[in-house]
């Protein structure tokens, strides 16, 4: 009963412009937020160029609906386009998400191997200095 | 006047031989520091052997426990000059044998006589010379990142991608605090631009890599030409910056 209530809400014309109208939103959210975490710093290039195709991809959704409703057709699915909506905002927020913490994680990290590094060096060189054996001038300078 | 000569390697253990060799012919003032990126192969302890027979080229080596790419390396270089302090300028330099270390010199006499934050060794300019002669695909991508580059900041540029650079203070320090990540030439060089520091170049001859081989490979081309034009554009919406 549930289920064909459902189905026929969402058969409804009022429904189906939302949806497409939703995506066409969705997707300019999607670049401009891309763009703003870009532009902080908070997302690398690497990952923005992964979401800016996820945002090109459901903007074509969004402009040419008939190409995944004859998917959906072939495929047999009775209403497609809101279920893959749906589907990708999930996606979408949940990798975003992890998308920002991997940039924040990468960078701190790239911090602290550059510090060990040097400090590394610094130590190396406080070992070699400590195991020279000390000159007869600077004996007799101490002295 | 101090100079430290930054160069990050990456399984170079055929080349940094010849690379290091080539700076021994210069004087007291220039410091070496090798930036091992997480070598898998011999690269620190050629580097160690080589400080062993020619102690009169001062070489720092400092090994980062796992490779994090060129940019990380070349910065590990600014953070170490921040960190030791005396420098005055900081010279970017391939280990790889492709860049003229005769030319070095010139290249920081030309950042300290114009008062450059950033000076380039340009193949491109009249009297440099691209000995090995790049890939016509590699060329082209160079002349498009010069174009956008020179477009959006307004300062004439014609080799972008050259790893063969010059640093004056208020650009090292600033490279030291964020420096790009991966393929970083281009992105640091309209940086700079965009936030007005003085820019220039010089004619220089580069040559083919004496071992080893190229990071960047076709497969990844396509790659780097849509994540440096992003990163540039982007960078073209930040604000400007604050440099000391």
């Amino acid at each position: 009963m549930t289920s064909t209530l459902l189905a026929a809400l969402l058969n409804t014309d009022l429904f189906r412009v939302n949806a497409e109208t939703m995506m066409l939103i969705g997707s300019a959210i999607a670049f401009l937020a891309t763009l703003r975490w870009v532009r902080s710093r908070e997302m690398r290039e690497k990952y923005a160029v992964m979401w800016l195709l996820v945002g090109s991809l459901l903007l074509f959704c969004g402009l040419f609906p008939h190409v995944i409703m004859r998917f959906a057709d072939q495929a047999q699915l009775s209403y497609p386009s809101a279920v893959l909506f749906i589907a990708l905002a999930i996606i979408y927020l949940f990798s975003l998400s992890v998308s920002l913490s991997l940039s924040r994680q990468h960078r701190i990290s790239t911090r602290l191997l550059q510090e060990i590094a040097i400090l590394k060096y610094d130590l190396e060189q406080l070992r070699a200095a400590s195991t020279t054996p000390v000159s007869q001038d600077s004996a007799n300078e101490h002295a | 006047m101090k100079v430290l000569i930054v160069i990050p390697a990456y399984n170079e253990q055929e080349a940094i031989k010849h690379t290091l060799t080539s700076l021994t012919q210069l004087g007291p003032d220039y410091e070496v520091i090798v930036v091992d990126d997480g070598s898998r192969d011999r690269t620190g302890e050629v580097v160690r052997a080589f400080h062993k027979r020619y102690p009169e080229l001062k070489i720092h080596l400092v090994a980062l426990p796992r490779n994090r790419g060129i940019g990380a390396a070349v910065q590990t270089g600014y953070l170490f000059a921040r960190e030791k302090g005396g420098f005055e300028y900081v010279v970017q330099f391939d280990g790889d044998g492709q860049h003229d270390a005769t030319a070095i010199p010139n290249l920081v006499q030309t950042c300290s006589d114009q008062k450059l934050d950033l000076c380039v060794g340009s193949r491109f300019l009249a009297g440099g010379q691209d000995n090995f002669r790049s890939t016509a695909t590699r060329r082209l991508g160079i002349s498009f990142f010069a174009a956008l580059i020179s477009w959006l900041s307004g300062v004439k540029v014609t080799d972008p991608t050259s790893g063969f650079r010059c640093c004056g203070p208020r650009a090292w320090r600033a490279f030291a605090d964020r420096y790009p990540d991966d393929y970083p030439e281009p992105e640091a060089l309209y940086w700079c631009a965009r936030n007005r520091l003085a820019i220039g170049e010089i004619p220089v001859r580069m040559f083919e890599r004496a071992g080893g081989v190229s990071s960047i490979r076709l497969s990844s081309g396509f790659y780097y030409m849509f994540k440096v034009t992003l990163a540039i554009l982007v960078d073209r919406i930040r604000k400007q910056e604050k440099t000391r």
